[in-house]
């Protein structure tokens, strides 16, 4: 079987699986816990769709607040229908991705990255400045209908699904060989006429009304938000999922998110321990698995243990080099 | 006119401080091509170790307050020096020239040593006392000695960091590696030796810095975040990997900061200067000093 046609069956297993425990279970915490891992695969996701174009888009963390707090502020002041405040979360991240887009998007590696962070934390100081939506403290009674209650986490995680089924479905597509494209050599696709910046700025947009959706959802999970929930943490963890579930395909953000979340949920036993013990996790996993635990699963399935230790680092930086 | 010279002696004092903790990350950029996220801890651990040790040198030796400094400072380098070559071997060796897998590793490192400090430091403030009291005016603005003593610090500091580069082997091998690796690999540089010494300056550069500002502000683990996005703007302005440019762009930061903080505050000018590195970027993407991206 070819790598990636096992590695789609088991993301459609591991998505699969969590809507039937969605569905299935009554127990609150299993239902807390199945939340909180769609969540964070919707973001590992949406990070990873402009990761296609090679831009590491650390204010996936900042469209997903503006998602939040968009949905939040139809929900609490206006109290319009859930729905409408959902859809106009992933529409406001959209909508401010684009601008965003439109003047940093001329930049690429380093300088995006590092204009993607700072954006994101100046984001977050404007909300503690700003008093409207609860400056410091945020905003609260973010309520989600209440015959909706016993579905919630069945919802979240079928949205993930069909979110993430369409950006695969597009990463497959003539769009996916574009954002790849770019990424080998974006000279290249400019000089066939084709306007780059514009194709990741869709590419920009698509992944931020994906966040934006995941943002609102959060903030009716949480039925509070506060800006220290948007900080650029956010966007290391949905990397560090990427990134130690494999980055080549899709299941590896999937897979990583189900790892990291439960080892959060475990970790988080240790209180005070916790950042120490999480961070500690995330160094020894990128050191001992470079290609991501998918990597490892599909060395480990093709080929007999004399190789395992291929691709030191050493001869790693003669290939990069 | 007294404003004029207040503001512009505060621009100096601020600038100064970051203008040390922006060349460790342009360096560490140039040589090594990966954004040392856990910049800030370098800088932490450094102000928490001098922040800690001062008063036990106080109470102990009975030496006058500069000199205690001078020795809690040399502690601090020592300190940092460690943890640098230990991060370094361990981990960032590996990451060399990748962008993404060393920026998690950073932050991997950043949740680790936080809450490493926090364990052995606590996270209470540490405030302490001046190391030289009192007061001068300049020119109609006013600073205190110590600030004055800080700022002259951070100035020869970064003026031997200059002549290192520009003058010894050591300094050119470090630059030509920044410019071209491959080049510099063919005239015999080893890059991996070469760029563990940029590694150990550039986090050595934070160190510094974090001891430098432990005297006029209270320090706990947490401090080196507020550095490190001031840090990136200043990066960006200046270009990535540019000496002059960072130097350049942590005195503009700490320009708006002076102006803003003096009439505004110190978020309002955070905000501004993002505003600024916007429209600064729709004109010049490559930063003022940096070169074109490949």
């Amino acid at each position: 079987m070819s790598s990636a046609k096992w590695m789609d069956i088991l993301g459609a297993v591991a998505l699969g699986a969590l809507l039937v425990l969605a569905a299935a279970s009554h127990e609150a915490y299993t239902l807390k816990v199945v939340l909180w891992i769609s969540l964070n695969i919707l973001a590992a996701v949406a990070l990873r769709f402009v990761m296609l174009t090679g831009e590491l888009n650390i204010a996936t963390a900042a469209f997903w607040g503006i998602g939040a707090y968009a949905a939040g502020i139809v929900t609490a002041w206006y109290e319009w229908p859930f729905a409408l405040a959902i859809l106009l979360g992933g529409l406001g991240a959209l909508l401010v991705s684009v601008l965003f887009g439109y003047v940093t998007l001329r930049t690429k590696g380093p300088y995006f990255m590092l204009i993607s962070f700072a954006f994101t934390e100046v984001v977050r100081l404007i909300y503690t400045q700003s008093d409207v939506i609860g400056g410091n403290s945020g905003m609260i009674g973010i309520y989600p209908p209440r015959w909706l209650d016993p579905f919630y986490s069945l919802l979240v995680v079928a949205t993930t699904t069909l979110l993430v089924g369409m950006m695969l479905w597009l990463e497959r597509g003539p769009f996916g060989k574009l954002l790849k494209a770019i990424q080998n050599n974006d000279a290249v696709v400019e000089s066939v006429g084709l306007d780059v910046q514009k194709i990741k700025i869709m590419c920009l947009a698509l992944a931020s009304f994906a966040a934006g959706i995941g943002g609102a959802l959060f903030a009716h999970a949480n039925r509070v938000i506060s800006p220290g929930d948007f900080s650029f943490l956010l966007a290391v963890y949905a990397l560090a999922y990427v990134k130690i579930g494999g980055e080549a395909h899709v299941t590896g953000a999937i897979v990583g998110a189900i790892a990291l979340t439960l080892l959060n949920q475990y970790v988080i036993s240790f209180g005070h321990f916790e950042h120490l013990l999480f961070g500690g996790a995330i160094v020894i996993a990128m050191l001992a698995l470079p290609n991501g635990i998918l990597g490892l699963m599909d060395r480990l399935a093709r080929r007999p243990a004399m190789q395992r230790s291929e691709k030191t680092s050493r001869q790693r930086e003669a290939v990069d080099g | 006119m007294d404003l004029v010279a207040q503001i512009v002696i505060n621009t100096l004092q601020i600038g100064s401080v970051y203008v040390l903790f922006a060349l460790g990350l342009t360096l560490i950029f140039g040589v090594m091509k990966i954004v040392n996220f856990a910049h800030g801890e370098f800088f932490a651990l450094a102000a928490l170790v001098v922040a800690s040790l001062m008063p036990i040198l106080a109470a102990s030796l009975g030496l006058p307050h500069w000199a205690d400094f001078l020795i809690a400072l040399t502690a601090a380098t020592g300190a940092v020096i460690v943890l640098g070559t230990l991060t370094y071997w361990i981990g960032f060796e590996r990451y060399l020239r990748d962008l993404v897998g060393s920026f998690i590793l950073s932050v991997g490192l950043i949740l680790f040593l936080q809450g490493v400090l926090v364990e052995v430091f606590t996270a209470t403030p540490r405030p302490i006392e001046p190391i030289v009291p009192g007061t001068i005016t300049i020119l109609g603005g006013r600073i205190t000695i110590q600030r004055l003593l800080v700022l002259g610090l951070a100035v020869a500091f970064t003026a031997i960091l200059y002549m290192l580069l520009q003058k010894t082997k050591l300094g050119k091998a470090l630059r030509a590696v920044a410019e071209d690796r491959e080049a510099a690999m063919l005239q015999g540089i080893r890059y991996r030796r070469i760029s563990f010494y940029g590694w150990l300056i550039g986090v050595v550069m934070a160190g510094l810095a974090g001891a430098l500002i432990a005297p006029l502000t209270v320090s706990q683990p947490a401090i080196g975040g507020d550095y490190l996005i001031k840090a990136f703007i200043i990066i960006i302005i200046g270009g990535l990997g540019s000496i002059p440019g960072a130097i350049f762009g942590a005195l503009l930061v700490a320009f708006i900061e002076s102006l803003f903080g003096y009439f505004y505050d110190l978020t309002m000018a955070t905000i501004v200067m993002f505003v600024l590195v916007m429209i600064f970027l729709l004109v010049r993407p490559q930063g003022l000093m940096g070169h074109v991206e490949r």
